[in-house]
């Protein structure tokens, strides 16, 4: 087991190791202003100096991207669903649900604040609103994917629409949601940070107040306590999706 | 490899030729309006080049300026005395050359129907207050009065939420926003940020220090070129608005004319050259700073600023 671990977590630890001294060396070498690029020990050294504000604004937007994402999962998935319902639901909404895919947040982000007001409300309606397409996109996949064999099944048995749904269509879906999850999960941190840009609080605030003070160790360190925030949500989307498909699904019960 | 070479040859090439046609660029850090006046007055009489220069205006909104005079992109850019102060504690030489406002032209804006007389009274009442994050004088007047129950968010450079919130507080520069407001029909109350004792210069031009070192004579003929544009358009600001309210149509020409009125006592003061700078002042600046914990240490004020002559 521990042979294992070590075996998955050296070469990303290498990697990083290698990176951040080679970019060390880099900056020191051709002696770059800290205004341009800081020093990675720089940058280490504000994240911990700074832990204790950065920590308090990490939670505070880890609780935005958090209802965020629970918010464009649900609606997603309903979405999906409705989408699904017939061929025609599809065609006259799906090219709609599209624009939640090219909307340009920073743009919309003003008027978010317009619409909820300053605060967490927001910033939670900016993450869900980058995250949501990918939950749709992938849902719908997934419904419109069921093995026609198996749905020529229950409608042999009878099966009524809700049960087919309930018993087939959505446990179809759900690895397709989970990859769909994935992604959203990166672009509601994203979404979360440019929200605070404009409703405040957060790690979106301390990377403006840090450019405005031309803090940019603190900036970058921020950014790295946004980044560890990306990795956390990515790994328990992984976990959960290890523990809802092991027993049934290739894409998790393969890896041996 | 080949095409390596022929890439690196082609870059170092252009920084040569960028060289011999001796164009020197300005960057801004807003978009054209009367805080830079001058400039277009300057280049409008050629006052420039008069003095052998070639000037080019760049930059803009957001436009990381600092950044770039201390990468020595650009030779000359617009900032205001705080970043000069901030940028050299964190070992970068820039330094000023000609300060436009003489006071600055920051304030906060509510409505006047508050009836709320002082920035204290102001910043005690309870409401939202819209600045943009880690501003030093946001700092400084929360130390100076303490804030009470204000609600502090971030400024997104619209005063549309100040139109519908009978409590917003805004930061503004007297010479845009209030105008806007008062045009939308708002009845607005300002308070300049001066009035607390934190009083940067503003639109400084910044250089930077090898510059000054190796070519003070070309520095001095731009400030004496820019100081001859202001004084142009102090006297009357009519036809350099004419230039720049094409490139910024959200300012119609009566917005020129109200701003350029606004801001002439900030700018022309009695005594002293336009443009000219006082150790004393930026001093105090520096030891403000340092109190507010926003730089670590304090370097003589003559590393800050120079008056070209």
């Amino acid at each position: 087991m521990t042979g294992d671990l070590w075996r998955r977590a050296a070469p990303p630890l290498v990697t990083f190791v290698l990176g951040v001294a080679l970019a060390e060396l880099l900056i020191r070498a051709l002696d770059v202003s800290p205004l341009i690029l800081p020093r990675p020990s720089a940058v280490w050294s504000a994240a911990t100096s700074e832990a204790g504000p950065l920590l308090a604004a990490l939670a505070a937007t880890a609780r935005s991207v958090l209802a965020g994402l629970l918010l464009s999962s649900s609606v997603g998935v309903a979405a999906a669903v409705a989408l699904a319902a017939s061929p025609w639901m599809k065609r006259a909404f799906y090219p709609y649900a599209i624009f939640f895919q090219i909307v340009p947040i920073v743009a919309i982000a003003p008027l978010l604040v317009i619409w909820f007001g300053y605060g967490p409300r927001a910033v939670v309606a900016a993450a869900a609103v980058v995250s949501v397409f990918p939950v749709i996109a992938n849902t719908l996949a997934g419904l419109l994917s069921v093995d026609p064999n198996l749905a020529d099944l229950f409608r042999l048995h009878g099966a009524s629409r809700t049960a087919t749904l309930w018993k087939l269509r959505l446990p179809w879906a759900l690895p397709y949601l989970l990859t769909g999850l994935r992604i959203a999960a990166g672009l509601a941190v994203i979404g979360a940070i440019v929200g605070e840009f404009v409703g405040g609080g957060g790690l979106g605030v301390v990377v403006l107040g840090a450019m405005r003070q031309q803090r940019t160790d603190l900036v970058f360190a921020a950014i790295g306590y946004a980044s560890l925030l990306g990795l956390a949500l990515f790994a328990a989307v992984g976990l959960a999706s290890r523990l809802a498909l092991r027993h049934w699904h290739a894409s998790e019960g393969g890896e041996r | 490899m080949r095409r390596i070479l022929a890439a690196a040859l082609l870059v170092l090439g252009c920084a040569s030729c960028a060289k011999h046609d001796e164009k020197l660029q300005l960057a801004l850090n807003w978009k054209p309006e009367p805080e830079f006046g001058g400039i277009f007055e300057a280049e409008r009489l050629g006052a420039f080049a008069k003095h052998g220069l070639a000037v080019e205006r760049t930059g803009g909104p957001g436009a990381p300026v600092v950044q770039m005079v201390t990468a020595k992109q650009v030779p000359f850019g617009i900032a205001s005395a705080d970043e000069v102060v901030l940028a050299r504690d964190r070992g970068s030489d820039v330094v000023a050359v000609f300060a436009t406002y003489q006071t600055n032209p920051q304030g906060l804006m509510t409505h006047a129907a508050r009836k709320l007389d002082t920035l204290e009274a102001l910043l005690h009442s309870p409401g939202t207050l819209a600045v943009e994050p880690g501003l030093p004088y946001v700092k400084f007047l929360e130390q100076r009065y303490g804030f009470g129950a204000l609600n502090v968010v971030p400024y997104s450079y619209s005063i549309a939420p100040f139109l519908t919130d009978p409590t917003l507080t805004q930061q503004v520069f007297v010479t845009a926003e209030p105008i806007a407001a008062r045009r939308a029909h708002a009845d607005p109350q300002v308070f300049l940020v001066a009035e607390s004792g934190y009083d940067p210069y503003t639109a400084v031009v910044i250089v930077h220090g090898d510059m000054l070192r190796n070519d003070g004579a070309r520095v001095a003929s731009f400030v004496a070129a820019l100081r001859e544009g202001w004084r142009s358009y102090l006297d009357d600001p009519g036809p350099a608005n004419a230039v720049m309210a094409p490139l910024n149509p959200e300012m119609d020409a009566d917005a020129f004319r109200l701003a350029a009125e606004a801001q002439k006592p900030l700018i022309d003061v009695p005594g002293g050259a336009l443009g000219e700078m006082t150790a004393e002042r930026w001093a105090e600046l520096a030891g403000q700073l340092q109190r507010l914990g926003l730089v670590k240490d304090v370097q003589p004020a003559a590393s800050y600023f120079a008056n070209p002559r």
